[in-house]
């Protein structure tokens, strides 16, 4: 995962996720709108045949002073968490 | 996203190689998440490339070898890391049918997971023979890494009745639904069920008129109740499957966290 600040300002911030797809991009959107602080939240991804940007470029806009960058880690926290909550569910319905 | 009351996981159908369990607390984000990790980015073994010794069958080598690159082999993945090869040989001679258990392997780990699954016929006088290596790699690289095989999953649905049907209304046929359904009026079944108790569709022919004779049934979504049904093509378990998939969505989300924190 490699990332690329595109832009950022206090509380706007585009950011490229090379090596990532709609699997994580998904997920992490749906983290950073339940995040607090975070106003809007997308990404877009374009095609391999368009010879354009072709990484996913995440997009993150924040409100109450809250950095952009911060929300990121605490929605990547958050799904950290989910994945592992969901693990440990799974394991314990599957050993039952 | 919910999560604050954690997650609920019930099997529904499990068998070794196929399973149908039910997550409740997800959000479609989460749950597309993990289809997509179980299709593209569990890694499993398959045959890439070939090095032919005799192959006087009727195929070309390059047909053999993609038959070859179909065939499942089992992959216990704490003891490989994505690249990691294996070798693997095949000499049969004919007449006989080349089977995916004559494959020889360099690693009693990884082998071909069914034995019956047939490579080609070979003749009098044919023969093949040739060694090849089998690469661990993700779905995203070719379909033949793909660990699952139809892999998917429908929302839960809960059944209420309605009210009885107009005895003389126009037969309009059967009323389907397939996967899971929650079960919200058992007074109305013969079936000796409670309330609430998961009944697969199956039993009964997908078909709610046969389920509830008589009676105008509603389906109505439950929010965040996912029925997967997840089917492993031998690799590893259906739960070491779905397993790995979380785990990869939870590190990835690790790196993007503790490289945004530098």
């Amino acid at each position: 995962m490699e990332l690329l600040v595109i832009d950022k300002t206090d509380e706007e911030l585009r950011m490229e996720v090379a090596g990532e797809d709609h699997t994580f991009m998904n997920v992490l959107k749906g983290a950073l709108l339940k995040t607090d602080g975070v106003a809007a939240a997308t990404y877009d991804v374009n095609p391999e045949q368009s010879g354009g940007q072709t990484e996913p470029v995440l997009s993150v806009r924040t409100e109450d002073e809250v950095d952009p960058l911060d929300a990121v880690e605490s929605a990547a926290e958050r799904v950290e968490q989910l994945t592992d909550e969901f693990a440990d569910a799974f394991r314990a319905a599957a050993d039952a | 996203m919910s999560g604050a009351d954690g997650f609920e996981v019930e099997f529904v159908d499990r068998s070794e190689r196929s399973a149908r369990f039910l997550v409740r607390g997800l959000t479609p984000a989460l749950a597309n998440g993990v289809r997509r990790a179980i299709v593209a980015d569990v890694p499993t073994f398959s045959i890439e490339h070939l090095r032919v010794v005799e192959n006087s069958s009727v195929m070309f080598d390059e047909m053999i070898g993609l038959r070859l690159g179909l065939v499942p082999l089992t992959t216990p993945l704490d003891d490989f890391e994505l690249g990691d090869t294996v070798t693997i040989a095949l000499d049969v001679e004919g007449p006989a049918t080349a089977y995916s258990g004559d494959i020889q392997t360099s690693d009693d780990l990884v082998r071909p997971a069914d034995d019956d699954v047939p490579i080609i016929q070979l003749k009098e006088n044919q023969r093949l023979e040739l060694e090849a290596e089998a690469v661990l790699e993700s779905g995203k690289t070719h379909a033949k890494q793909q660990g699952g095989v139809a892999v998917g999953y429908r929302h839960l649905q809960q059944t209420v009745v309605a009210g009885d049907r107009d005895e003389f209304e126009d037969d309009d046929g059967p009323q389907i639904v397939r996967g899971v359904i929650e079960e919200g009026a058992p007074e109305a079944t013969d079936d000796d069920v409670a309330e609430g108790d998961l009944v697969l569709t199956d039993s009964f022919g997908n078909d709610l008129r046969e389920r509830y004779p008589g009676k105008e049934v509603d389906v109505e979504d439950i929010p965040g109740a996912f029925v997967f049904h997840v089917e492993s093509d031998g690799s590893f378990s259906v739960e070491e499957l779905v397993l790995r998939a979380a785990e990869s969505i939870g590190s990835r989300a690790v790196e993007l966290r503790e490289t945004v924190a530098v």
